[in-house]
């Protein structure tokens, strides 16, 4: 048996990520007891309609979310009891919506920090409606065996150690949560664990008071003692010991208070809780309470650390006077395991998983972005530049300083070469058509193709192949004209040797300027030679003298292209934000611009 | 609970109608002159110039000046701003108040009890109430509800007030009551609460203990919250406290100055047992401190440093019960941080350091502070399976 929460026990939780961490707890429970999953609902107005997925054993449970209290009592009418994980400025609405619910008979508020007055409203709006409202601040409830509402037990190996699987013999109700955990493990080490932990909260009033637990603990047969955790301020220890005294009970009480140390402190100080604080006129001393529960008849041991002992001898007297039968140790193999996350399936090395993807450039696991192995931030202190990035990612390679001269040289060429060439032009009628930056770039970037930048990889391609296969430049001639066409890199619609590209002059000068071997720029430049005196406007093109330098330095002919759209991208975006910035309006061609060379207008003939 | 200082503790009750007198409150001498210009009735009464600190016994101190005119209370503005008050407190503000000559004293309050308010009136008042409390009559008043006229009556009548004080009497308790309830107070004292020459009451003191949870809902709550134990906050508890206001999960900490036992304990229940054993086996608590609700590492970290900077400790308890959801590894990784930066500052030499904690990630956190004993510390580190507080039988053994 337990109080205030059994397997019949359906909560509907309010609030959002705190309250779906508690409804995970609260799945481990059900799982470890062989219980259905005590959650039914979440009432979270910002998530009303979606679903929270609880994991439950294996599976994850789908979970509905609701606008309101009423309408997830209406879909799901097995819901008796609420949690409420809502902040404190909205706590209170929560729990008098909750409070209202005629379905709703347990209200347990876990939200710390909510206003005093609003605990007693809520206290008294409980007592009318012969309702529970616990906390606030409350850990949560606990039966053994039974049900979990909130966090309280803490970690499944913990429940498992408290042996909380199933009941014991002890009631346990405490103001704090983390001695709620502590009380248990005693309970569960130095004699046969609980029935129901209650975290009661540590506030100054809350809803519930030891008295109200007493009451039911002591109607509850399975319960043979009850332990509380009490400290100084306030009256509820002192109420305790008038309750356990004011008759002969069944239970057992078991007390332990604390403040005493306050006997040695500044007057009216602060605790962890906001109940632990004296009276104004020196009342709810421990010194008091222990007094009180003692003259009472409960055990108060001196110390905590008595009482663990305090309990083992009350369990033993309890068996031996037969009032208790002590519980055949379970199989701990036998209980059901919690499954393991594939994290710490791996991590574990319980696992060998086929990965998804391979990647050999980069790793972001650490703390920064690793290129090639190389940390960003040392790259930057020692000096390295943006040409020195694309080589670790594109290539895999720690460029030179020379190297990435030219790389350098090379983006800074490109980056744009106005608005009439296919893909800024693109870009800039996208900005005008209210396209955001992205799209517009990216339509820009859909233009780059054999005729329009495209060409560097394809150069690149076939300068390669010529000096792969040792070809002549007539040969090499001779063999495009023969199975692929027209040179890519060769050639310009404006360009001549007459009217020369300084751009090409001044890339071919600066690489020949330095001490490296170039043998596809100089090959693409004998094979000029042989072009122009056929026709002065095939001269050897940006593109071309791009791709004939970058294999020279290395690059596979895959990533050559790459060098025109990331230069691109840096004028398209420009474009993009220029047109913005005028607030430039819709393009539509003129008519004149486009030959309609369309057959005149005729007669639609009737449909055969 | 949040105390509030005396002038904006009387501005409340002039906010619910409750005559109060005329003050002003100073943080520096420049001010006076600006003020006493602006105020007429600072030129024209008589005026009391006090300490505006959370300090205790003021009158015994020399913190409280009555009877003065305009330049006898910048004299004493003068001498009380700035004056130590041992213990390294100083004075940093004033307050300055109009005298009001009167011919009695009462005594009003409203204290925050389970079922809702106790209000209590006396007609006797100052420094006679303690020894004549047994005159204090009571009204309960259930929260949610005003005060009922006809209770009050009876109890000022019970009380002694003469039959055309009663209705003035009940006047002012209702307005205190309201001001309490739509203030969100727990404690509101008037002491004295006195008939002035005009033959109306007016509030001569005001103690004010607010609710700081409910300070959501008071958008004009200007004032700062002082100490409640008779001395200002430290600059390090400071610190904390506005640590604590921002992060998730709490850190608190309280120096108690002449202790050799420094704690460092996780949660509200169990930092008071930990208190509670030192001070049982006669050891002296240096601080009170706690963390709790999964706090972040450097919130932690922050904490072990002011605990690990108090003066004349010996040892330090890092106790704890075993968490429901407080991360155990992270919050030990941020005390372990505290306590290297505090070894390397030479401020752990010969500091015993103990710890006693469960919880989530419990192996990995205990193990990590167990290594820390490679490194040099003098540390004991244990789990769940030795009691709670039995670190502190330790940690103290050999004394007493």
């Amino acid at each position: 048996m337990s109080i205030v929460a059994n397997a019949d026990t359906r909560v509907v939780i309010m609030g959002g990520p705190a309250g779906v961490n508690a409804a995970r707890r609260m799945g481990e429970f059900c799982h470890l007891v062989k219980k259905p999953l005590n959650v039914v609902a979440f009432v979270f107005p910002p998530d009303a309609g979606k679903t929270v997925e609880v994991p439950y054993g294996s599976q994850l449970i789908s979970l509905p979310v609701y606008r309101t209290v009423a309408e997830a009592t209406a879909a799901h009418p097995e819901i008796n009891a609420t949690l409420i994980y809502v902040g404190a400025d909205r706590a209170t609405k929560a729990a008098q919506d909750a409070l209202a619910d005629p379905k709703i008979m347990l209200v347990s508020m876990i939200t710390e920090g909510v206003p005093e007055k609003d605990a007693k409203l809520l206290a008294k709006e409980a007592k009318k409606r012969g309702k529970t409202f616990n906390g606030p601040s409350s850990i949560g409830i606990l039966s053994a065996g039974e049900a979990r509402l909130g966090v309280i037990g803490g970690e499944f190996n913990n429940l498992v150690l408290s042996k909380l699987y199933r009941p014991g013999s002890f009631g346990v109700i405490t103001k704090s949560g983390g001695l709620s955990n502590e009380i248990m493990w005693i309970c569960s080490q130095f004699a046969d664990g609980v029935t129901t932990a209650i975290g009661i909260g540590g506030d100054a009033y809350p809803g519930t008071d030891f008295v109200s637990y007493l009451e039911m603990f002591e109607q509850d047969p399975q319960t043979k003692a009850v332990v509380i955790v009490g400290e100084m301020g306030g009256n509820l220890e002192e109420q305790a010991a008038a309750w356990y005294g004011a008759k002969k009970r069944r239970i057992k009480l078991i007390g332990v208070i604390s403040g005493f140390c306050q006997e040695h402190l500044p007057k009216g100080m602060k605790f962890g809780h906001a109940g632990a604080k004296e009276g104004l006129r020196g009342e709810g001393s421990a010194r008091s309470k222990t007094d009180a529960l003692r003259k009472a008849g409960a055990i108060v041991p001196d110390t905590f650390g008595a009482l663990g002992p305090a309990i083992e001898k009350v369990y033993r007297e309890m068996v031996e006077s037969k009032a208790i039968s002590p519980i055949p140790e379970a199989d701990a193999a036998a209980l059901p395991k919690l499954p393991k996350s594939v994290d710490q399936a791996i991590k574990s090395g319980d696992v060998m998983i086929e990965p998804l993807i391979k990647t050999t450039i980069s790793d972001d696991r650490g703390d920064e972005p690793c290129y090639d192995g190389y940390p960003a931030s040392e790259l930057i202190k020692k000096g390295y530049q943006i040409p020195h990035v694309i080589g670790l990612l594109w290539n895999k390679k720690l460029m030179s300083a020379q190297e990435a001269e030219i790389i350098k040289r090379i983006i800074m060429l490109s980056a744009d070469h106005g608005p009439c060439v296919s893909g800024a032009l693109v870009t800039i009628i996208a900005a005008g058509a209210g396209i955001n930056m992205a799209q517009a770039v990216a339509a820009g970037m859909m233009m780059i193709g054999p005729r329009f930048g495209g060409a560097v990889t394809d150069a690149g391609k076939w300068f390669k192949y010529a000096i792969d296969q040792k070809l002549t430049p007539e040969a090499f001639l001779d063999y495009m004209k023969a199975n692929v066409g027209p040179v890519p890199g060769i050639g310009h619609r404006v360009k001549s040797v007459k009217n020369p590209d300084k751009r090409v002059a001044e890339l071919v000068s600066y690489v020949k300027s330095l001490a490296i071997a170039t043998p596809h720029l100089d090959f693409a430049l004998q094979v000029e030679k042989i072009t122009t005196a056929k026709k002065d406007t095939l001269i050897l093109n940006v593109d071309g003298t791009i791709a004939a330098i970058l294999v020279d330095l290395g690059y596979p002919v895959e990533s050559l292209n790459g060098f025109f759209i990331l230069a691109r991208t840096i004028g398209f975006i420009g474009h993009w934000i220029d047109q913005k910035r005028q607030g430039s309006r819709l393009i539509r061609l003129f008519d004149y611009l486009v030959n309609y060379a369309t057959p005149k207008r005729r007669e639609v003939p009737p449909l055969g | 609970m949040a105390k509030v200082l005396e002038g904006p503790g009387m501005d409340l009750f002039k906010k619910w109608g409750m005559a109060v007198p005329n003050h002003v409150v100073l943080t520096s001498l420049d001010q006076f002159d600006a003020l006493a210009q602006a105020n007429a009735w600072m030129r024209e009464s008589k005026l009391v110039v006090k300490a505006h600190e959370a300090i205790g016994s003021r009158m015994k101190l020399g913190l409280v000046k009555v009877d003065l005119d305009l330049a006898g209370a910048k004299k004493a503005v003068t001498d009380m701003l700035g004056k130590d008050v041992g213990s390294g407190l100083t004075v940093s503000q004033v307050i300055v108040s109009e005298m009001v000559p009167h011919s009695a004293e009462y005594y009003l309050a409203v204290k925050s009890v389970r079922e809702g308010a106790d209000l209590m009136m006396a007609s006797v008042g100052g420094i006679e109430i303690e020894s004549q409390w047994d005159k204090v009559q009571h009204v309960p008043i259930e929260v949610g509800e005003p005060a009922s006229a006809p209770a009050l009556e009876a109890a000022a009548k019970k009380a002694g007030f003469s039959k055309d004080l009663v209705p003035k009497v009940v006047e002012f308790a209702r307005k205190l009551h309201q001001c309490y309830d739509q203030e969100d107070a727990q404690y509101l004292e008037i002491n004295p609460l006195v008939l002035d020459k005009q033959g109306e009451l007016v509030a001569l003191d005001a103690v004010t203990l607010l609710d700081g949870d409910a300070r959501f809902r008071h958008p004009d709550w200007n004032f700062t919250f002082a100490s409640e134990f008779g001395r200002p906050y430290t600059s390090d508890e400071r610190a904390i406290m506005e640590i604590d206001s921002r992060v998730k999960g709490s850190v608190k900490f309280i120096e108690i100055p002449g202790g050799d036992t420094a704690l460092l304990p996780a949660g509200g229940g169990a930092s008071v047992f930990y208190s509670d054993a030192v001070v049982a086996r006669g050891g002296k608590i240096a601080n009170y401190a706690e963390y709790s609700g999964d706090p972040p590492d450097w919130a932690v970290e922050a904490l072990t440093d002011k605990i690990c900077s108090l003066p004349g400790i010996k040892r330090i308890i890092v106790g704890g019960a075993i968490a429901n959801f407080t991360d155990v590894k992270k919050t030990f990784t941020g005390i372990i941080a505290g306590f290297r930066r505090a070894k390397a500052d030479g401020k752990l030499d010969n500091v015993q350091i103990w710890v006693r904690r469960g919880g989530p990630k419990e192996a990995e956190g205990l193990a990590a502070m167990r290594a820390l004993a490679d490194e040099g510390f003098n540390i004991q580190v244990y789990d769940r399976y030795t009691p709670l507080t039995d670190i502190v039988d330790f940690a103290l053994k050999g004394k007493s």
